[in-house]
């Protein structure tokens, strides 16, 4: 279970055994890839337009907006804590870009950032709640889920649309050929791997979560960074409330992001991040992503109920965890 | 009733080869205490834990009760009589007083728990052990020596007729051992059979009517409490009448456990200078220089290091050396004192305020405080190395390789592999990952702190981890101060050693002097509830003239080995 934590160190050049070698160790560590290549192929096969450039188009920026969460909130539970109240920041940060580019008629820029001023916000309240005056980050963050859903539908009691064509260019434009939604989901990811592999605190990350005191009598801020990463969740959290407010040209207070905290946090556990800490990766972050983004995607194609679709993510969660539990037990 | 009788016969046990016990036979009759003596790993622990059903002997029979056994279940061991009250309590803080008593055999009415008998039962059963605490109130804001009498009070509501203490005093404070002691006697009065497992002379001496003395898993010596001296029980305790001195002492040595002696006996040892090293020490440079510094539980100390010398703090479990290493540290609050690092002054209210001044402490609890197991070696050994190494906020990974190999090399990693995780090494190389984290390359610590350095290290491994600390402190010049409960290990790692006792340092030893029978007699002695009747040569002079002297402070001490 140790993933990343040994994966970027060592060699800079990996000669082509070593990526061979490489190649198996990460479907051993990653038992999802061969899951999602099998899926994959089922999709096809039943639906027969499931590998469709139009399709896979839709499965990315769905997929997306849940990517630029799932890293810093796996980066969160690495390091021991936990954020619950991103569905509702998801929410706020939208109504907020909506209506400085909708009503108050401000440039893009304007209102993406004050989204993100919005999210960093409500994630340093949540950062100096659980990691300066130490209470349970699963009680702050429920707490919050249900605060700022209630502050937007206050703030927010009407559906806002029509944001206007400058806006919609967050959501709907192409950078270097690939939607922005998906481009932007790309810089979070690649941004969190290098930080993982490269940035002394991303070391840290993971002593905090293995052994908080251990990592306190090294001399480690153990408060800092945590913090930090609870401002950066909550960034995330509003950038994608933005995204999709762009998408949809609407948000409404009571229903935009209900229930995203919760799927988001299935595709971070589905890509192998312990809930206890210490332990994942950001590819195993990218893999759970894609394989919520392509179930539900296939199970539409295949005109599935919705309620159905949501039991195959439950049980999905749910089998995912009992092959974590069972898996090494059984090969060994 | 049943005839409240111990008597134990041929009892063995042996842990993968290892003798813990080996034939020991033990008898308390009705209204005896006996003490149970022995250093650590002798065998006592073992003896309990069988006696209280966690282990099951591999031969002899425990009689309690009228009946034989050849085992016993812990649920067998209740029934039988047998209460055992073992150093750490274990009574629920957050219930009351008449609910712990009752926990597990409470009374009910119609299906509820009958609170307000049990309180009166309680209540009686308090006033047998003269606790002053009420049935109702709640454990948790009980100190320390009214929980242990809740304790006794539930083993007599379960009718036991053999009480075993395990190190009772160890987190008392001397007025609370004092009431102790009253209440063992009553118990004896009351035939009671008592097993009072202690380190402590002075207790055998006011409470014990029979003694045994365990080494090695066997029993060293018995006598009843008349027939034997402090020196024989010291000599059974160490099991070598010739104990072997530190260092290479020319000729024969002196100020030995043997040699009784004056005071004038150790003025001599300092003129003979036996110990070259040591008179090398005097005239290094301070690197750690402690003054009145005090602490919760401890204080006032005065402790100095020179520069390369490895000082050795040697105490019984709740004597505070934990204490002081974890104050000098910062991970506990100091209360006053200064403390100075060569010449500069530190005053560190937490762990990387110590680290910044240049002492690094190496804890004893190493699973909880040390290690990050699911981590790889790399990642152990240099995590707070890894953003000094880095260049631009961007990690030096060939640097960091780099300190490893070399850090590997230094102490004798095995297996040497940076990506395997912590949790896969044995505990003796796990050691050396956590204290490779302060002594590798990209590290200058100048003064090192160890905790109990070879807690759970196999024999191999310890000799290593004393040569990586020897060849630190004289070729780096690293003052290295540590903390132990094993006196063979502070003869072997030390070269000067400093007595503590109830949060004060009381004695002395160096040189030849420093031997493990002068370290157990001067531990076993050093003790405010016996007269300090004959103290010999070994007990050396007390470095701080006040700290004898002084009376006790009033906070009380809790256990700190796990604490």
């Amino acid at each position: 279970m140790t993933t990343a934590t040994t994966a970027p160190a060592g060699r800079l050049t990996p000669s082509p055994r070593a990526l061979a070698g490489g190649g198996l160790n990460a479907l051993r560590r990653h038992p999802l890839l061969l899951v999602l290549a099998l899926m994959v192929l089922v999709f096809q096969l039943t639906t027969g337009s499931f590998l469709d450039p139009g399709n896979l188009r839709g499965i990315a920026t769905d997929a997306a907006t849940l990517a630029i969460v799932a890293v810093p909130l796996a980066l969160l539970v690495i390091s021991g804590y936990l954020d619950l109240s991103v569905g509702s920041t998801l929410a706020l940060g939208g109504l907020v870009a909506g209506w400085l580019a909708g009503q108050q008629h401000q440039s893009p820029a304007v209102a993406v950032l004050g989204a993100l001023a919005v999210g960093a916000a409500v994630g340093a309240v949540n950062g100096i709640l659980c990691c300066y005056f130490g209470l349970s980050a699963f009680i702050v963050t429920l707490g919050m889920l249900t605060a700022v859903r209630g502050l937007a539908q206050q703030l927010f009691p009407l559906p806002l649309s029509s944001f206007g064509s400058g806006f919609a260019w967050l959501g709907g434009s192409r950078i270097a050929g690939i939607d922005a939604p998906v481009f932007i989901a790309a810089l979070v990811l690649v941004a969190g791997a290098l930080f993982l592999a490269l940035a002394p605190s991303g070391r840290h990350v993971f002593a905090i979560g293995v052994n908080r005191e251990a990592a306190y009598l090294s001399g480690i801020n153990i408060r800092r960074t945590p913090y930090a990463l609870f401002v950066v969740t909550g960034v995330a959290a509003a950038l994608a409330g933005a995204i999709k407010a762009s998408v949809l040209d609407s948000v409404v207070a009571g229903t935009s992001g209900a229930g995203f905290e919760l799927t988001v946090l299935t595709a971070v556990l589905l890509g192998g991040v312990a809930l206890t800490g210490g332990s994942g990766s950001i590819l195993g972050v990218l893999l759970g992503v894609l394989f919520l983004g392509c179930l539900q995607n296939g199970l539409t194609l295949l005109s599935v109920p919705t309620f159905w679709q949501q039991m195959a993510q439950g049980t999905a969660l749910v089998a995912g965890a009992a092959l974590a539990y069972f898996g090494p037990r059984l090969t060994r | 009733m049943t005839d409240p009788n111990l008597r134990i016969r041929g009892l063995s046990k042996s842990f993968g080869g290892v003798k813990a016990l080996d034939g020991v036979d033990l008898t308390v009759p009705a209204g005896q205490v006996h003490a149970l003596l022995g250093h650590n790993g002798a065998g006592k622990s073992t003896l309990i834990k069988c006696l209280g059903g966690a282990f099951p002997p591999d031969a002899g029979t425990i009689e309690v009760g009228g009946s034989s056994h050849t085992r016993l279940s812990p649920r067998e061991s209740i029934a039988a009589g047998v209460a055992i009250i073992f150093q750490t309590l274990s009574v629920v803080d957050s219930l009351t007083v008449a609910e712990n008593i009752f926990l597990g055999q409470e009374w009910t009415r119609y299906g509820t728990v009958h609170r307000r008998a049990q309180e009166e039962v309680a209540a009686g059963l308090l006033e047998r052990v003269a606790a002053t605490c009420s049935p109702r109130d709640r454990v948790g804001d009980l100190p320390m020596g009214q929980r242990q009498l809740v304790e006794i009070a539930k083993a007599l509501s379960r009718s036991a007729s053999v009480l075993v203490l395990d190190e009772p005093t160890a987190a008392l404070s001397g007025a609370e051992s004092a009431a102790l002691a009253e209440r063992v006697e009553d118990l004896r009065t009351q035939g009671l059979a008592i097993v009072y497992v202690t380190h402590l002379l002075a207790e055998v001496e006011r409470l014990a009517d029979a003694v045994t003395v365990l080494r090695d898993g066997r029993v060293a010596h018995h006598s009843t409490v008349a027939g034997h001296t402090r020196r024989e029980l010291v000599d059974a305790i160490v099991g070598r009448p010739e104990p072997v001195a530190h260092g290479t002492a020319a000729g024969r040595t002196t100020g030995g456990a043997e040699e009784p002696g004056g005071a004038d006996e150790l003025g001599r040892t300092d003129e003979h200078g036996a110990a070259d090293d040591v008179v090398e020490g005097i005239t290094r440079a301070p690197r750690l220089t402690v003054h009145g510094f005090r602490g919760p539980g401890f204080g006032p100390v005065e402790i100095s290091v020179a520069e390369g010398e490895i000082v050795g703090l040697y105490g019984l479990i709740g004597s505070g050396r934990t204490r002081i290493l974890e104050t000098l540290f910062g991970s506990r609050r100091a209360s006053g004192g200064s403390v100075r690092v060569g010449e500069r002054a530190v005053t560190a209210a937490k762990p990387s305020d110590a680290l910044a001044a240049g002492i690094a402490l190496v804890p004893a609890d190493r699973r909880r405080q040390g290690l990050f197991p699911v981590l790889s070696a790399q990642d152990n050994a240099l995590l707070p190395s890894i953003r000094p190494l880095a260049r631009r906020g961007v990690r030096a990974l060939a640097a960091e390789r780099r300190v490893f190999d070399a850090l590997s090399q230094a102490v004798g990693l095995r297996p040497a592999r940076p990506r395997l995780s912590a949790a896969a090494f044995s505990g003796g190389n796990q050691q050396k990952l956590v204290l490779g984290r302060w002594i590798n390359q990209a590290r200058r610590v100048e003064v090192l702190l160890l905790d109990e350095p070879t807690q759970g290290v196999d024999v191999g491994a310890r000799q290593e981890i004393y040569q990586v600390v020897s060849s630190l402190a004289s070729q780096r010049g690293t003052a290295v101060l540590f903390a132990s409960s094993d006196p063979e290990e502070v003869v072997a790692l030390a070269q000067r050693c400093l007595i503590v006792s109830r949060g004060r340092i009381t004695g002395e030893l160096r040189g030849a002097e420093l031997t493990e029978a002068a370290l157990l007699s001067a531990v076993h002695e050093a003790d405010d509830t016996g007269p300090a009747t004959s103290a010999p040569a070994t007990s050396a002079p007390a470095t701080s003239a006040p700290a004898t002297s002084a009376p006790t402070t009033s906070a009380p001490m809790t256990s700190e080995g796990a604490a």
